[in-house]
């Protein structure tokens, strides 16, 4: 056993010896090719392959490339390799340029409209499943699927409490340490209450929870519903006569739903209690006089205002992640773009529909 | 290379396998002789598909020694390890095709992974390994989710053969085929074992993948292995589970052996 090597006699003649395979540890076909390569376009070269040791397909693919894919009369083979050198020629069929398979697809799929178009159909065919499923629910509770619901409620919101509220407390904090700096310059000191209360229960509490929600539990339900429908889960359920809307879908737009105007007010709560603690510090406002300030500057109608918003985005939030978790392709490249952009989306929708709701309530509460 | 014609392909040496409690193995030895065509055949949950894992280095048994071509996987450096994996291929019992890459692609991989051909050469051998595997051209450009369950096998085979390896691992090859093909799939393992000059251990529930394909059976039951013989041996042991899978191989054994009266019956 050695490993491939080839030798020139009398100047026209290549005589190929030992193991051309991969199974030979020492051979490197790229520098094999690169010593044969002034040989191959070489038209009066004669080779000579019969006292070769073995030949495997790897090497016989790269001879022949070489040769231009043709077998001529200056080859001379062992019988038994010329099978193979046979069915290497039938193999052969026109390379496929992969630049051209690109802007196919870029063809198949015309701007960004159309997908916008199809996202939205898709998006509107899950709201009126979920709606119809809401119809059949009434009329028939019993098969209200209380288990998901409750354990959705216990995965998006129970467990989301300790990041929601230290990420709530740390901007309480950074905010009002920020203002404090400001308001003390104009010895507006006390205006620290009517800015954070306003702003995080207004603006800042519903933004935080959506995007906390959003990374948390909008990209675990894409994740899981993907799978799902990667590993054919999906489809058994329907087969056991399970509605896949009523029973993966609805749970969780329900638990999120209601969940995140708790998880709303949780997030403001350690908010405010962040600023009341470095209220205290830079400018001196007593705890008691924070909480017993705040509902005089800040009016119930906000409240109101914020649990509406909570409703919305947890309902925003969910229903993106579902549909793009329903949108996963069976491949694991199509399961992490999906997850990508159901973030992403929810994330901008929220962010777009708050701006919306910053403008429609200009005039309320403030 | 320490290989050559008298050390076995693969050597199972004193294995013992735990899981918690629980003992999968219990000093089992085992071995593979070069060219030949092993079948391991066990119940359900007899660790066949662990012991398979522990072969080809999926996962280190608790104890004692798993040797390919010579060589105990668990011992040798990186480069070592890729040469030894470089010589053995694998199909998977769900094919365990790269989902987000084409059939070419993935057939390719292992190719690319060497850093030896050009696209050239790379796409002449894809080709070459999809006619072997008895695919046509056209489907080097379909995606795994787009094939259907004979289709993946096949790639995945073709995928396991891209390298020229001399051992093939096969994790139950037939499994969820259809009789028509899985009797195909069979004859396509066969023909390459002709063709290529392969070594193949397989696993499998299938008895008449087994009868057809199998030169000599391992039967894993009780932690270890209770028979290493060919087929027509396995009517001698005693053994209740192999007296018991005997005699469903008996009859298909009948059955192969006079294919034209069935024929005739048949007909």
């Amino acid at each position: 056993m050695s490993d491939a090597v080839f030798k020139i006699d009398e100047g026209s003649r290549i005589v190929l010896t030992g193991q051309w395979s991969l199974r030979a540890a020492g051979n490197h076909f790229a520098v094999l090719q690169q010593q044969l390569a002034p040989y191959f376009s070489r038209p009066q070269m004669f080779w000579d392959l019969t006292t070769i040791e073995q030949l495997d397909s790897a090497a016989a693919a790269l001879l022949l490339t070489g040769w231009g894919g043709q077998l001529s009369q200056r080859v001379s083979l062992r019988p038994e390799h010329e099978s193979l050198f046979d069915s290497l020629q039938h193999a052969q069929s026109p390379r496929r340029a992969l630049d051209e398979a690109l802007i196919d697809d870029v063809v198949i799929h015309p701007g960004m409209l159309k997908s916008f178009v199809l996202h939205l159909a898709d998006f509107i065919t899950l709201t009126g499943l979920l709606t119809l499923e809401f119809l059949y629910l009434f009329r028939r509770p019993r098969d209200i699927p209380w288990k998901e619901i409750s354990a959705n409620v216990y995965k998006g919101g129970v467990l989301a409490l300790p990041v929601t509220g230290l990420v709530g407390g740390m901007i309480g904090v950074a905010m009002s340490y920020l203002m404090a700096l400001q308001l003390r310059k104009f010895g507006a000191d006390i205006f620290i209450v009517n800015i954070l209360g306003l702003a995080i229960i207004r603006e800042l509490g519903p933004i935080l929870m959506s995007v906390l929600v959003a990374g948390r539990s909008g990209s675990a339900m894409t994740a899981q519903i993907g799978v799902m429908r990667v590993t054919e889960e999906i489809d058994a359920l329907a087969t056991m006569g399970v509605s896949r809307t009523l029973r993966l879908i609805l749970p969780k737009v329900v638990a999120l739903t209601l969940i995140a105007p708790l998880l709303l007010f949780w997030t403001s709560l350690w908010a405010l209690i962040g600023g009341m603690v470095v209220a205290f510090f830079q400018l001196g406002i007593g705890f008691e006089f924070f909480i017993e300030h705040l509902p005089r500057v800040v009016k119930a109608t906000n409240l109101v205002l914020a649990t509406i918003k909570g409703f919305t985005f947890g309902l925003t939030v969910a229903l993106i992640a579902c549909h793009f978790g329903l949108r996963v392709q069976p491949n694991t490249e199509s399961l992490s773009n999906s997850t990508t952009s159901s973030v992403v989306t929810s994330i901008t929708v929220v962010i777009l529909l708050d701006a919306l709701f910053a403008i429609a309530t200009r005039s309320i509460g403030i | 290379m320490t290989a050559d014609a008298t050390t076995p392909v693969c050597e199972a040496i004193n294995i013992w396998t735990q899981f918690g409690n629980t003992v999968i193995h219990k000093n089992l030895s085992m071995q593979v002789n070069s060219g030949e065509v092993l079948a391991l055949v066990g119940g359900s949950g007899s660790g066949k598909t662990t012991l398979l894992r522990h072969i080809v280095g999926l996962t280190q048994p608790t104890r004692g020694e798993i040797r390919l071509f010579g060589e105990n996987l668990q011992t040798l450096d990186r480069d070592g390890q890729k040469r030894v994996r470089n010589r053995f291929g694998m199909l998977f019992q769900q094919g365990a095709l790269f989902s987000a890459l084409s059939v070419f692609e993935n057939i390719a991989f292992p190719l690319r992974e060497l850093r030896q051909f050009d696209e050239a050469t790379i796409h002449l051998l894809v080709m070459h390994k999809l006619a072997l595997v008895e695919l046509e051209p056209q489907h080097a450009d379909l995606l795994p989710a787009q094939l259907s369950g004979g289709m993946i096998k096949r790639v995945g085979l073709a995928r396991a053969l891209s390298l020229e390896p001399e051992l093939l691992v096969l994790d139950e090859p037939t499994a969820g085929l259809d009789p028509d093909r899985s009797e195909n799939f069979v004859r396509l393992i066969k023909d390459l074992r002709i063709q290529l000059g392969l070594t193949v251990v397989f696993v499998t529930h299938d008895l008449d993948t087994l009868t057809s394909l199998a030169d000599r059976v391992a039967v894993l039951a009780d932690q270890h292995i209770v028979a290493s013989c060919t087929i027509d041996e396995l009517g001698s042991m005693t053994h209740p589970f192999v007296c018991n899978f005997f005699n469903g191989v008996k009859e298909r054994l009948e059955r192969f052996n006079k294919p034209n009266e069935l024929i005739k019956h048949g007909k």
